[in-house]
């Protein structure tokens, strides 16, 4: 007896520690019960590049925009996307619209970005000096700006976009697009949430939702782009309006970086009492 | 001689205003005016997004300024004829520009005058009138 007693006495602890290890086993299988289920990923798009993506049957595209294009900047065609008549901010936007709008009558620019190396992100990339190299397959078009090297991406396989949870930010968004008629009709969002202008003082958000409708004129000489675009972090309504680029077939773009020791020279973005922030 | 002179000049001005040759606010630069500046290429940066020249021109004090002059787009100034090999640290030239606003010496560039009288701007040459 007293051997067995001392027997039990040696197993003591082991018990103790074998209860504890099923006491937490169970404490985890009750756990992973009551916990939500992970939620499944997205099922696989298939790349816009992939053969067999681009081998699958379509309708024939209205035009093809491949090519190089630069914005035909004229006094009726500005690069700048001004804001209508009778436009209306929402009140967060009119303090940036009154400060720059103070800044531009002292002689001033206001929270430059662009010129400070921030991305232009749509739509102001698209009228910029330099021109912009499209090459159109029959599931995607890249536009490939010669300022910063910035590459816009749309999509003609059919997709939807992204689902907000997923999609990353960017200065040029996610553009998906579909043919009517003679025009190519893309829908742009997901954009970034900073840093990123329509005009001096307007500020564009993760809420920005642009539309536009592209057509060719001019026998391919001309494309022209209808703007739709909507904030409303920023603005009431939906601003419109009508820009044209003419095909350039004698130029190729460049590398374009924007860099600190080239920003050095350059008067208009490093003056400290002409930039205000 | 003076050798920094400033000379209002609407007419340029209304030629050049509105111009989309660079890709951010130009808000600094007083295009109502321009400054002439005879001095000496330091460097002349042939480069995207924008070129630019340094050059030391003299001040009034005895001393030497170094502005920096602001350009558009290499392949913006290939179409007015220049070349990288344009300009050369040392040149003599006559910069003619739309000058900082705050006074301080920098300017957006309107045009060069090299020593041997050539004379760039950003702008392609116009046409030859055509033959009758």
């Amino acid at each position: 007896m007293k051997e067995d007693a001392q027997v039990q006495k040696q197993f003591q602890p082991a018990n103790a520690f074998l209860m504890a290890c099923l006491f937490v086993a169970s404490a985890i299988g009750v756990m992973a019960q009551s916990a939500p289920p992970v939620p499944a990923p997205p099922p696989p798009q298939l790349g816009a590049l992939a053969p067999s993506n681009i081998a699958k049957t379509r309708e024939k595209p209205a035009f093809d925009l491949t090519g190089t294009w630069l914005h035909a900047f004229s006094r009726d065609n500005p690069f700048t996307f001004a804001p209508p008549p009778g436009f209306k901010l929402t009140p967060e936007a009119q303090v940036h619209y009154d400060a720059a709008k103070k800044a531009r009558a002292e002689g001033k620019a206001y929270h430059d970005d662009i010129g400070q190396c921030w991305p232009a992100g749509l739509p102001l990339i698209m009228t910029r000096v330099w021109p912009i190299a499209m090459i159109q397959k029959p599931t995607v078009i890249f536009m490939v700006s010669g300022f910063m090297n910035s590459t816009r991406i749309i999509y003609l396989d059919g997709r939807k976009h992204t689902d907000p949870d997923l999609v990353i930010p960017s200065f040029n968004g996610e553009s998906v697009g579909h043919w009517e008629g003679d025009s190519l009709v893309v829908d742009t969002i997901g954009f970034v949430d900073d840093h990123h202008w329509l005009d001096s003082g307007i500020p564009l958000s993760d809420k920005t939702h642009m539309v536009e409708r592209m057509r060719m004129l001019g026998d391919g000489a001309m494309l022209e782009i209808e703007y739709t675009i909507s904030d409303p972090k920023s603005w009431v309504g939906e601003w419109k309006w009508t820009k044209r680029w003419k095909r350039v077939d004698d130029t190729d773009i460049t590398e374009a970086s924007c860099l600190p020791d080239l920003n050095a020279h350059m008067p208009s973005v490093t003056s400290k009492s002409v930039n205000v922030r | 001689m003076k050798q920094i002179f400033v000379a209002c000049t609407c007419a340029m001005a209304l030629l050049t205003a509105g111009s989309a040759y660079a890709h951010h606010s130009m808000e600094g630069f007083d295009r109502d005016k321009n400054v002439t500046l005879v001095g000496t290429v330091k460097q002349f940066k042939w480069a995207n997004p924008h070129s630019w020249i340094e050059m030391e021109v003299p001040n009034d004090k005895g001393g030497v300024d170094t502005w920096n002059i602001e350009m558009t787009a290499p392949f913006v100034l290939v179409r007015a004829g220049w070349k990288s090999s344009s300009l050369k640290p040392g040149d003599k030239v006559t910069v003619v520009g739309h000058p900082q606003k705050t006074g301080e010496p920098g300017a957006l560039f309107v045009s060069v005058t090299t020593a041997s009288g050539e004379t760039l701007t950003d702008r392609p040459p116009a046409p030859a009138p055509a033959a009758k």
